[in-house]
């Protein structure tokens, strides 16, 4: 039985070249995804044999959140007052402990911006641009000097390579760079690399001790870390437990050893939420491959049905005619899957291209392939195969063996009636589960999980109903083409197989579906943003400063009084701790603010806060439980304090979290620094005159990006149309093998269909006349697909705006361009997808056709 | 009065070198308008080719061939295709007709591809004399194998074709559906003219025609005008006696 397995496999070589290719390129997906993730991961060991320091002592604060604070609104904190610091004092304790060979204090921040050769910043807005201090102990620093040497005073620093490579300087060259405690002007001394290739975009510049003292933390006395060497003899661990002996229980100290295992669990975790967020595009990818797989079996086993027959005629099983159909699954699954294996390479450095694309240069080093990629990836493929062609294998065993004997030969007509009360029963489900969904009060997350569950009921009920809804659909959709014979056959031909024309138009119906859904997420998302900032910021200008760095007051001082602005205002965040909320406090000037932003206040009022007073967003609010009027006890970096609570503020503008006077601000302690300063243009005024105006003041500093309402919205919507257009990059996979469905389906089916070819190119139908039947029946399937697809995204993306409404997602968009964009997509790729078998087609012999089997 | 059809020299040859067979051995043959022919013969006797080639539907190697005053050998596959619908008629043994299309719908499908309206007068009378009237919805499924077949033939006869080629017309059905679509075939050629060629292997159906052509190895043997069953019956006979 295996070899009649096989033969029927290579005779159909050419039909199953398409139903290989959808397994291959589902697989290849997968294995890709483990590849790319595998060879990151390796890419990154370097991190780990490079030198460490062999115990650390870091500063600690009340507030310390591990991360890198709050930065709500467009705003981030400054490096000072996110970082907690410690006496430099301690250096010369640890020193001073038994088996410590050397200790050398370190300041390390974010907001050292490098500027370019060209008097740019370095770097794009998102990755950091991080500050060190040098420590001039090789076995003990991670960085390794590739040229040069290391930095000494205050007018020298060392570059990281990339860092130096973009910012077109070498050894030797003046750089300037912006700090949180103003403008240095060094010289580079030396080039240092991180021990891993590729750049994850931030930028890094080493300064001596004071000289990163001054400029990060605008401090002396002061430092972040301490990195010490062990004596020989002394192990990690014991002098782990002496220095912390030593020193107040403020401090947090790692070995280095337990530095590793931190940062490896880190990576850990973010490799596996790209994993997962990969795997899931290529199971949707899988998903869709098995529609075409089953129809790919469903038609080779109707067409053998004498075959089979004969098989069952000779003596042939049931089990065995079944086995002999599952045995041509497995054999086919898994040459998919050996192939998919070696697709995967490809798709792994393609899943690099696409984040290099979407601004993401990764590390590269040696492609990994671990022997769980191969297994995972070999049963994926042979389960799915096998999966798919189950149902067509008992069909086949079914056959009775005096089919062999009959002339003509149809496979029953199945009734679909359970699949109508299953369809029907889920689509009730899903109604039900929505309007759950939608009532639930909390947070939202169970909102978005009974959606989601919904969505998912919906999907298969639409899948069920399909082969129903089909026979309507295409009625009306084939109605324009009615008029002519070609319109009518090719209507009809679409119709005849409700099931068939249902499985391949439900596989392109789910990428579109995911497509829509996201496309009026997308659009939503960007008209809510639209919509706050239309209607919470007064402002004409916003200035902001690179990569969300908090800039010197004397951008402001350079753009207040500017002719023809009638209000000139900044504000300054720290971060703030209240209970186990952590959160931003803006300091805002009380009588400036109102008139560039609405705070759309609900308790209170913003001009009446005084020293000590502070203002909460209706969420934060809430979810603490706080009252006007209460105490409020909050911590800070540098300690605590008790404000009171004198009004709440909706969370829909600019700002989120805590609000105050910048007095109180900095009697907490912040620095100096403002991380947005808002114009508004005197009525008027010339605004191409004010514009320009400030432009020239703000031509002395760099860091600081002056942007009116209408950049505000593109800046804004470009970050969300890049994540957005990854998310369509990787459902275009699902999208292509639906596509690949439709060739495979509309060449079986021409096949299936040869003897009536031949008679209606016997009765005067003409070649092109065929073509065009084939083609028409092409472009009805995929835009019945595409139509399914897209009023369930409708659906459900209107639904999940509702769902997120809490988070901001307050205005339903429907993107009508892109909609009618994805409906063309059905039109045209169904056309393209029919060229094949249009052609084969009408190329067959007339007489032949007629009479062949 | 021109023949319906005519071959001249026609030649038909399969394959090539060993495996040559030559299917069409330099055939000459008219065929008369408005009268029923019928070609009889053995398997293999190339009865079905002829018919093909007359037809337009297969290439030949060598001689000619005209349908009226068109001669085919010289026409591209358009003009071919456009040839057949518009002056020939087909009823073939089976596979006649398109499942997903009404017996009507199929009745007028070489007029809807020319995208022409049919004469409902005449389309009357072709739906009357196969007497269909009441099956007109229905799905070729839905038809019984001589329904079956007389819709085939009323489609040949819609577009009031130059020839009608019938190929074993009967071979699929059982003898009182058989006389019925004959009895049909040759009241179109009594009532309306209708030039009707035949292939056939059943000396009965042959009965039928008002001549029949003899053909054994790829050439015209005999020929016989007001055929008989019994008589075309014997002649076969008496071939089978020859080549033996």
């Amino acid at each position: 039985m295996l070899r009649a397995a096989l033969r029927s496999l290579l005779q159909h070589k050419l039909r199953l070249a398409l139903t290989l290719v959808a397994v291959v390129v589902g697989v290849a997906f997968v294995a890709g995804t483990y590849i790319f993730t595998d060879s990151l991961k390796r890419s990154f060991d370097a991190l780990f044999t490079a030198p460490q320091p062999d115990v650390v002592v870091a500063a600690t604060s009340g507030l310390d959140t591990g991360g890198s604070g709050g930065g709500g609104g467009g705003g981030g904190a400054s490096a000072g007052d996110v970082t907690p610091t410690m006496p430099q004092a301690y250096v010369d304790t640890v020193a001073k402990v038994a088996g410590v060979a050397a200790a050398y204090g370190v300041v390390s921040g974010d907001g050292a911006i490098v500027i370019g050769k060209d008097g740019k910043v370095v770097g794009q807005d998102g990755p950091p641009a991080r500050g060190t201090t040098w420590v001039p102990d090789p076995s003990i620093t991670a960085l390794s000097v590739s040229s040069g040497r290391g930095p000494s005073g205050p007018h020298e620093v060392m570059l990281l390579e990339s860092t130096a490579a973009a910012a077109g300087l070498g050894v030797g060259d003046t750089v300037r760079i912006e700090t949180p405690g103003g403008r240095v002007d060094a010289t580079v001394t030396g080039l240092v690399t991180r021990g891993i290739s590729g750049s994850d975009g931030s930028t890094l510049a080493v300064f001596d001790l004071p000289t990163a003292q001054k400029y990060l933390l605008q401090t002396t006395g002061r430092i972040t870390s301490i990195s010490v060497k062990a004596a020989p003899g002394t192990s990690q661990d014991v002098l782990a437990a002496r220095i912390g002996a030593a020193l107040p229980k403020t401090v947090k100290i790692q070995t280095g050893a337990q530095r590793t295992a931190d940062i490896a669990e880190r990576l850990q975790t973010a490799f596996s939420f790209i994993n997962i967020f990969l795997l899931t595009f290529a199971f949707i990818a899988l998903f869709v491959a098995i529609f075409l797989i089953f129809n790919t079996f469903s038609m080779l086993v109707a067409q053998r049905t004498r075959e089979l027959a004969l098989l069952r005629a000779v003596g042939a099983t049931r089990a065995q005619v079944r086995r002999s159909v599952l045995a041509e699954a497995t054999v086919l699954g898994l040459l998919a899957a050996v192939l998919g294996v070696l697709g995967g390479v490809v798709v792994s450095q393609g899943l690099r291209l696409l984040l290099k694309g979407f601004g993401a240069d990764l590390p590269s080093g040696p492609l990994v392939i671990e022997p769980r990629t191969i297994v995972v990836s070999l049963v994926v493929g042979v389960l799915v195969t096998l999966v798919s062609a189950y149902v067509p294998a008992r069909r086949a065993a079914i056959v009775p063996p005096v089919a062999a004997m009959r002339d003509e030969i149809s496979l029953p007509v199945r009734s679909l009636r359970v699949r109508t009360v299953v369809g029907a029963v889920l689509l009730l489900l899903a109604v039900v589960l929505a309007r759950q969904g939608l009532a639930s009060t909390d947070d939202g997350t169970r909102a978005s999980q009974l959606v989601g569950l919904s969505a998912l009921c919906a999907l298969v009920a639409v899948i069920a109903l399909a082969p129903m809804i089909g026979r309507g659909v295409l009625s009306v959709l084939g109605a324009p083409f009615s008029g002519s014979a070609v319109g009518r056959l090719a209507k009809e031909n679409g119709r005849r197989n409700p099931r068939r024309t249902a499985a391949t138009a439900s596989a392109l119906a789910i990428g579109l579906a995911l497509m829509t859904a996201i496309g009026v997420i997308a659009a939503s998302t960007k008209a809510s943003v639209a919509s706050v900032i239309d209607t919470t910021i007064g402002a004409d200008y916003v200035v902001f400063g690179a990569k969300f760095q908090p800039f010197s007051p004397d951008v402001y001082r350079a753009l207040v009084g500017t002719p023809g602005t009638s209000t000139v205002t900044y504000v300054r965040q720290v971060p703030i701790k209240v209970g186990s909320s952590s959160s931003v406090l803006t300091g805002v000037q009380t009588d400036k603010i109102a008139s560039v932003v609405d705070l759309q206040m609900l308790q209170g009022s913003v001009a009446d806060v005084g020293l000590g007073d502070v203002l909460v967003d209706d969420t934060t609010a809430a979810d603490l439980n706080l009252k006007v009027g209460q105490k409020v006890d909050a911590t800070f970096v540098n300690g605590r304090s008790s404000v009171t609570l004198v009004g709440v503020y909706k969370s829909a503008g600019p700002f989120t979290g805590w609000i105050s006077s910048i007095d109180t601000l900095m009697s907490i302690g912040a620095r100096e620094l403002d991380t947005a300063v808002y114009v508004k243009v005197a009525p008027g005024a010339d605004s191409t005159a004010v514009h320009d105006e400030l432009v020239r003041r703000l031509a002395p500093f760099p860091t600081v990006k002056l942007q009116d309402q209408a950049s505000l919205k593109d800046q804004i919507n470009g970050q969300f149309d890049r994540v957005f257009g990854f998310i369509y990059a990787l459902i275009a996979l699902a999208v292509i093998v639906a596509f690949l469905g439709i060739i495979n389906t509309l060449a079986l089916s021409v096949h299936e269909r040869r003897r009536e070819v031949g008679l209606l190119r016997a009765v005067g139908t003409s070649r092109p006349q065929i073509r065009r039947m084939v083609v028409l029946e092409a472009v009805l399937i995929s835009l019945f697909g595409a139509a399914l697809g897209v009023v369930l995204g409708l659906v459900y993306g209107a639904l999940l705006q509702k769902v997120l409404e809490p988070q901001g997602v307050t205005v339903l968009a429907v993107p009508g361009g892109q909609i009618v964009g994805f409906l063309l997509l059905g039109v045209v790729g169904g056309l393209v997808a029919a060229l094949w078998p249009a052609v084969t087609a009408s190329r067959l012999d007339v007489l032949r056709a007629i009479a062949s089997e | 009065m021109t023949p319906a059809a005519r071959a001249a020299a026609l030649t038909k040859v399969y394959g090539s070198g060993e495996t040559r067979v030559t299917a069409l051995d330099s055939v000459d043959v008219e065929i008369e308008t408005g009268r029923f022919t019928a070609i009889m013969g053995p398997s293999g006797s190339g009865k079905s080719t002829l018919m093909h080639c007359l037809a337009g539907l297969d290439s030949i190697t060598s001689g000619q061939v005209w349908i009226g005053e068109t001669e085919l050998s010289a026409l591209s596959d358009k003009k071919l295709t456009q040839l057949r619908r518009d002056a020939v008629g087909f009823v073939f043994q089976a596979f006649n007709l398109v499942p997903t299309l009404s017996a009507l719908e199929n009745i007028t499908l070489p007029l809807d591809i020319a995208g022409r309206k049919p004469d409902q007068e005449w389309l009357d009378t072709v739906i009357d004399t196969v007497g269909l009237r009441d099956r007109l919805r229905h799905r070729p499924s839905e038809l019984s194998g001589g329904q079956q077949q007389r819709v085939a033939c009323a489609r040949a006869l819609a577009s009031r074709p130059t020839i009608v080629f019938a190929d074993e017309p009967t071979g699929n059905l059982d003898s009182r559906s058989g006389a019925e679509v004959l009895g049909f075939l040759r009241r179109s050629v009594d009532e309306f003219g209708q030039t009707i060629v035949m292939v056939t292997h059943d000396p009965g159906a042959a009965s039928y025609a008002d001549r029949v052509l003899f053909l054994a190895d790829g050439r015209i043997v005999d020929e016989m005008a007001s055929p008989s069953a019994d008589r075309v019956l014997e002649r076969m006979k008496a071939f089978e006696a020859a080549r033996a």
